[in-house]
């Protein structure tokens, strides 16, 4: 292991450091970062990184991890084959 | 036109909470489907091969798995109780239809009541290297020995002396598997003391104020550096130690699975002591939007016994708001909240109770 | 500090632990339970009325000492593996302990195994003088191990052998 990464987002291999540099670019949200970068869009949906996320932009503005605004939940909450869809009744 | 299946009361989760749920309703006349996302119904209780604690009334005495084992087969018995296993809910919409997949097919379900006990997910922590082969949560470890017969490695290093740290770790050490240490963050146990103190008097060391600082290795996990915490939460610098480990296991806490919740509009809270966001309720546990009610670990992570009845209570109160038992749902309705209250009344309830506390307070959702 | 190590305190111990006279009279249940969490099948267990009913289901178990006749039914069943019966009659300079145990191999009668103290510090080779199976459902095994008397209220556990590995 040549250099030491923090992953926050398993799914889709984001790190604490890109996180962190979207925050200090003046990202605000959950929905913000994941647009820009894919966290929390891969087969889990967010249920690992969403709060690790949450914390870091509770820690940089000073609020509770409460107050950080959550992502917009809309079905499916997993993946699912489009093969799924056109197979079913 | 797209076949819809029609049913009383849908469940959400065929764990503790959702099989009783399941029973209970359906003892009071209703009809109920369960969808359960795995092959077999009985959520994490299909891995606990521990004594549970409480009283007669939730099993105590029992393990787990024989908890579960009779929950399952409680539904079994009764024919207005149906279980579609291999199921995932995967939506519900506004106009009150949960979709689902099961078989590879897109189900859809037209329910007049929903009970959302979907359980919680493993909580993850970011520290180096955390992504190497050999670092599990506590659930994986449990899934990999319990139910396929495969242990993870041969030396654990276990984060988190809450009660699923010390339950895995006894786990783990009860299929041969030597544990280098659990460490916890906090100044004290989280979990019950009784299964620390078996631990400790089998040699393995507990280490409050202690955390992980990186997992190191090259094609997987070799070993662990770990600290000591001061009093505010801080690293003490030179207090690192080096344990060779060849599997960090996490057990740092669940959050509740509340995406259904967000999607169907409930009302939603951030209370820290319930573990995450959960959906504002009322004591029999209907959401704010009507004919939707959570219970077990969704509603706010707590131990399986309290699942129990919480599931029997949103059961109860689902049936009865069909009509079903409105002569003896009351009753039934005290009994639970009696046998919750019992559950909730000691030391270790009191953070449950201030998070419920805090949940019904204002109401000021803040999302 | 048991809520910083788990291993209970001198003093936590000695307010569970019954007189010495008490001890020299024969088997006697040694309740180490120090949380009060909601739990009571040991009340349940106990035929001999030993183990009081509990008002509210989060207190400590209350055992009368005197009632108490070390049958070990309520070892047997205590979900957290925290009761122990001693024997300090066994004979003049030892006594037994029985303990809780789910791990495997089982010793089995005769073996000699390295006894445990409450922090999991060696306390010396011990004798397994009898082993009692939980039955089927219940699956605790009860081992009765004979120790010196002087320790008999410090072996609390045993090592473990038979360590199988992955690979």
């Amino acid at each position: 292991m040549q250099t030491k990464e923090t992953i926050v987002c398993r799914c889709e291999d984001i790190t604490l450091e890109e996180i962190k540099s979207l925050i200090d670019q003046g990202y605000r949200t959950i929905d913000e970062i994941k647009r820009v970068i894919r966290a929390g869009m891969g087969p889990c949906q967010g249920r690992t990184c969403r709060m690790l996320i949450a914390q870091e932009l509770a820690k940089y503005y000073g609020i509770p991890v409460g107050e950080v605004l959550m992502p917009t939940f809309r079905p499916t909450v997993r993946p699912v084959k489009l093969g799924t869809f056109a197979g079913g009744e | 036109m797209p076949k819809v299946k029609e049913t009383e009361i849908l469940i959400v989760g065929g764990g503790p909470a959702g099989l009783s749920a399941a029973s209970a309703a359906a003892n009071l006349g209703a009809s109920v489907l369960v969808l359960e996302r795995d092959g077999k119904p009985g959520g994490q209780l299909i891995k606990q091969t521990h004594k549970f604690f409480g009283s007669k009334k939730q099993y105590a005495g029992d393990r787990g798995y024989q908890i579960g084992d009779l929950l399952i087969e409680q539904c079994g018995n009764n024919p207005n109780v149906e279980v579609w296993t291999d199921t995932t809910a995967l939506g519900i919409y506004e106009d009150g239809v949960v979709t689902a997949e099961g078989q590879a097919k897109h189900l859809k379900i037209n329910p007049k009541k929903i009970i959302v006990a979907t359980g919680a997910s493993e909580k993850m922590i970011a520290f180096p290297n955390n992504d190497l082969p050999g670092i599990y949560g506590a659930g994986a470890v449990q899934t990999l020995m319990n139910v396929h017969g495969i242990v993870p490695g041969k030396r654990v290093l276990m984060i988190g002396a809450g009660n699923i740290g010390l339950i895995v770790s006894y786990q783990l050490m009860q299929a041969g598997v030597e544990i280098a240490a659990i460490i916890e963050a906090a100044p004290t146990i989280g979990g019950y003391l009784v299964h620390a103190s078996k631990i400790q008097r089998a040699g393995v060391p507990i280490l409050t104020s202690h955390t992980i600082t990186e997992a190191y290795g090259d094609e997987s996990v070799a070993g662990a550096i770990i600290c000591k915490l001061d009093e505010s939460w801080q690293p003490v610098s030179g207090s690192e130690q080096d344990l060779k480990v060849d599997v960090i296991c996490l057990a740092v806490g669940l959050s509740p699975l509340t995406e259904l919740c967000f999607q169907a509009d409930c009302q939603m809270k951030y209370v820290s002591e319930l573990s995450g966001h959960v959906p504002v309720r009322n004591e029999y546990l209907e959401t704010t939007r009507p004919g939707l009610y959570v219970a077990g670990d969704v509603s706010g992570v707590e131990e399986a016994s309290s699942a129990m009845v919480e599931g029997r209570l949103a059961g109860i109160s689902a049936a009865c708001s069909l009509g079903y038992g409105e002569d003896i749902a009351p009753k039934l309705q005290a009994e639970a909240l009696a046998e919750l209250s019992e559950l909730r009344a000691g030391p270790a309830g009191q953070k449950t109770l201030r998070g419920i506390m805090n949940l019904m307070d204002k109401g000021g959702a803040v999302c | 500090m048991l809520n910083k190590t788990g291993i209970p305190t001198a003093e936590d111990v000695k307010k569970v632990s019954p007189s010495e006279d008490r001890l020299k009279k024969g088997p006697v249940a040694i309740i180490e339970c120090f949380q009060e969490i909601p739990c009571n099948p040991c009340t349940e267990a106990c035929k001999q009325g030993a183990i009081q009913p509990m008002e509210d289901i989060n207190n400590l178990p209350k055992l009368d000492f005197d009632k108490c006749n070390g049958c070990g039914v309520c070892l047997s069943r205590c979900p957290g593996l925290a009761i122990f019966i001693v024997d300090a009659s066994y004979s003049d300079t030892e006594a037994v302990v029985r303990i809780p145990f789910e791990y495997l191999p089982v010793p089995q009668v005769s073996d000699k195994v390295v006894g445990l103290s409450r922090a999991g510090e060696e306390l010396g080779v011990f004798e397994v003088i009898k082993v009692q199976s939980g039955g089927q459902k219940n699956k605790t095994y009860t081992l009765w191990l004979v120790v010196p008397n002087d320790l008999a209220m410090d072996v609390r556990s045993i090592r473990l052998g038979g360590v199988r590995h992955a690979n």
